[in-house]
């Protein structure tokens, strides 16, 4: 029984893992030369397994084109001609830039040469070292030359390679420094002992006069990056290669040279890095907002000033394994906003335990009126942006919303309903009363005169 | 084929290479006068027990000799460098060291001319200094020499965004404070001034006792009572009713109410007239 269970949920998630599909669509753009595009056949079928259509167009081939009529023709591009120096005419930096805008996901690839995506690179935040200086490391002793660095990703640093993956990943390219651009989400860092240099060598003096040189001189350690992604503030992710050789059959069969059989994180890497640049990990959403007062149900177009309020959000995560956006409650730092050009109010927006992807907060509306709003914005590295703005009143309350029968009134009611009183019983009286003769005679007799 | 056998060959010869050593490693630390604050030696095997501590205008001289184990000729690495990083902030900074083709290596670290590299030490916390040699043909070396305590620094400049990645902090409306009520017992008192005519009233119609003996007399009472109904509505309204229920009901009540008054006060009329 228990074998056959196991193979069920085996077969169910190889059946899940062939129909992983992004959560922005499948259609992939490869540009690679195509004496190459041999070179990177398991990364390529690895995305193809993932589900992924793949099509392949030479850096200066015509067609097909990247955009047509304003509409992008593929969700992700992978640009892997990193020496290419003169591409398509559609295939410029600005038009990699509309890309993003229109939600396209991009992988890029950038090698020690000077290439039209070097400068774009800098556009990113990414600051490359001077055409010619591949990253070198001589640690760990290897064999390997020292142009060829294996980098064992540290867990912590990223969220991106979720994966837990111990095996090095092999490197060779270009690193990058890293501007303090907070859209930039590092995924690779290069090892702290790495450093950018010449080719063959160089000389040591070179390098001891471009750091007394300053500024970005000089290129070592643990803060560069090897790889790098950034998202735009329009959801789309780019992935900055520092060399696409990462993604290559011959780096992700290689095996290292101290533990033979020891298979290559690379692959396992380039699957990370596919996933989260083509939002299949890490995407989140709000299905809804609600807000109303608390014990109601019914949302309101305005609000008095110091109502209790709750505000409730309803949150997605894309999960690739079945393409479906499931209930996610595990955001810790989700906050809420209730904002008149300043926030007003500021309050942490927790989950609610019991109900899967409702986060509620519970706050008093300030004693200000105007138009306010619920703002949710939640950005963390690596992670979709989520955004959310609802417009609502805040009104003073109305002629009877004020308080009532207020202690210090108390006189005041007392007096007005004893003069009713008053009038009431003075009216009783005279209408019934007695019509006596000693009051008549001398009414009448007055009259009479 | 050959080739690619004979360059693995290479390869794994330089590999096995032999290693490289230190000579007279030293450190020493001068203020701006040029007076010596300490001196000391460091070695690759064991840390520096003591850390290092500078002043705002100290000066660290490091010296030493990078030499081959075996021959004992002096080498030029590749990669002499000085990794200064922050544990807690994990900031990192990389200093190259020059090195004399004959081995020798002198590095100098002037406060009052920081270089770019060092990291920012905002919180005062040590840095770990470590000495990284790499270069063909040796074994490369990276060894945790001491830590260095640096004066406080400015912290690294952010990004004005950067915070928008982080938890915000709270934010609470300092609400107005409510209106302040006088004691209730003084509400009371005034109540009682406020009530006190009415032991006047009452003290005197106990003199006068006048007698509403018509008040249940047909022509009276519908009088008093729509009287009595007005005054009622007056109160529900202030205490439930809106406006125009009370214009709506006080319309409705108001013709009753004149036809019984006309009734009443004519009955009044005819009989102070009738009497007669």
């Amino acid at each position: 029984m228990f074998p056959l269970k196991k193979l069920i949920i085996l077969a169910v998630g190889l059946f899940g893992l062939t129909s992983a599909k992004s959560s922005t669509g499948n259609s992939v753009l490869v540009v690679v030369e195509a004496a190459q595009k041999d070179d990177f056949s398991i990364f390529f079928d690895g995305m193809r397994d993932q589900g992924y259509e793949l099509t392949f167009r030479g850096p200066k081939e015509e067609a097909p084109l990247l955009i047509e009529y304003d509409e992008p023709k593929f969700a992700h591009v992978i640009v892997l001609a990193s020496d290419t120096k003169n591409f398509a005419k559609d295939i410029t930096p600005q038009s990699l830039i509309s890309l993003t805008h229109l939600k396209t996901n991009l992988i890029l690839g950038l090698s020690t040469k000077q290439t039209p995506l070097t400068s774009l690179a800098s556009e990113f935040g990414l600051i490359p070292p001077p055409p010619g200086t591949p990253l070198i490391s001589y640690f760990p002793k290897r064999e390997e030359p020292s142009t060829l660095i294996p980098i064992t990703p540290k867990v912590q640093d990223s969220a991106v390679l979720q994966s837990r993956n111990n095996h090095p990943i092999w490197f060779s390219g270009s690193p990058h420094a890293l501007g303090n651009n907070p859209l930039l989400v590092p995924i690779l860092r290069a090892p702290v002992e790495s450093f950018a240099s010449e080719v063959d060598g160089g000389s040591p003096d070179a390098i001891v006069d471009s750091a007394d040189k300053g500024g970005e001189g000089f290129w070592a350690g643990s803060q560069l990056g090897v790889v790098t992604g950034f998202q735009t503030l329009d959801g789309a992710r780019v992935t900055w290669v520092g060399g696409v050789d990462v993604f290559s059959d011959e780096y992700i069969q290689k095996q290292s040279s101290k533990r033979r059989g020891v298979q290559s994180g690379n692959r396992q890497f380039a699957h990370d890095v596919v996933a989260w640049t083509f939002q299949e990990s890490l995407v989140l959403r709000i299905d809804k907002v609600e807000h109303h007062r608390v014990n109601t149900t019914e949302p309101r177009d305005q609000y008095t000033i110091k109502d209790q309020l709750e505000f409730n959000a309803y949150i997605s995560k894309f999960n690739p394994k079945n393409r479906k956006w499931e209930p996610f409650s595990a955001l810790k730092d989700l906050q809420l906003e209730f904002t008149m050009l300043d926030p007003h109010i500021r309050t942490s927006l927790p989950a609610v335990s019991g109900t899967p992807g409702k986060y509620s907060a519970n706050f008093r509306a300030p004693d200000r009126h105007g138009v306010f709003k619920f703002v949710v914005d939640y950005k963390r590295k690596g992670w979709t942006a989520l955004h959310s703005s609802t417009t609502v009143a805040v009104v003073p309350p109305r002629h009877d919303g004020y308080p009532r029968f207020l202690s210090a009134a108390w006189p005041y009611y007392a007096g007005a309903i004893s003069t009713s009183v008053g009038f009431f019983l003075f009216s009783a009286f005279w209408l019934a009363g007695e019509v006596r003769e000693s009051w008549k005679r001398p009414g009448k007799a007055s009259k009479i005169e | 084929m050959l080739a690619a056998l004979l360059s693995t060959l290479v390869l794994a010869l330089s590999a096995q290479a032999a290693t490289l050593k230190l000579q007279s490693p030293k450190l020493v630390v001068t203020d701006s006068m040029g007076t010596q604050l300490r001196s000391d030696s460091f070695s690759l095997s064991k840390q520096v027990a003591e850390a290092v501590e500078l002043g705002a205008k100290d000066i660290l001289k490091m010296t030493f000799q990078v030499l081959d184990q075996e021959t004992g000729n002096g080498v030029q690495p590749h990669q002499t460098f000085l990794r200064f990083y922050d544990e807690k902030t994990n900031e990192e900074g990389i200093q190259p060291v020059r090195v004399t083709p004959g081995g020798k290596a002198k590095f100098e670290l002037n406060l009052s001319k920081p270089p770019l590299s060092l990291p920012p030490t905002p919180n005062g916390d040590p840095l770990k200094v470590s000495l990284i040699i790499g270069t063909s043909q040796y074994d490369p070396i990276s060894v945790e020499l001491f830590d260095l305590v640096l004066p406080k620094s400015q912290p690294a400049p952010e990004n004005p965004l950067e915070s928008t990645f982080h938890v915000l902090p709270e934010i609470h409306h300092t609400f107005r404070a409510d209106n302040k009520m006088p004691p209730q017992p003084i509400s009371f008192a005034f109540i009682g001034i406020v009530l006190a005519p009415w032991a006047i009233l009452l003290s005197l119609w106990s003199q006068v006792v006048p007698k509403p003996s018509r008040l249940f007399s047909p022509s009276i009472l519908p009088f008093v009572a729509s009287l009595g109904a007005f005054e009622g509505l007056l109160f529900w309204y202030w205490v439930d009713l809106k406006l125009g229920q009370v214009l709506l009901y006080g319309f409705m009540l108001s013709l009753p109410t004149f036809f019984a008054g006309k009734t009443a006060l004519a009955s009044i009329g005819s009989q102070r007239l009738g009497r007669k």
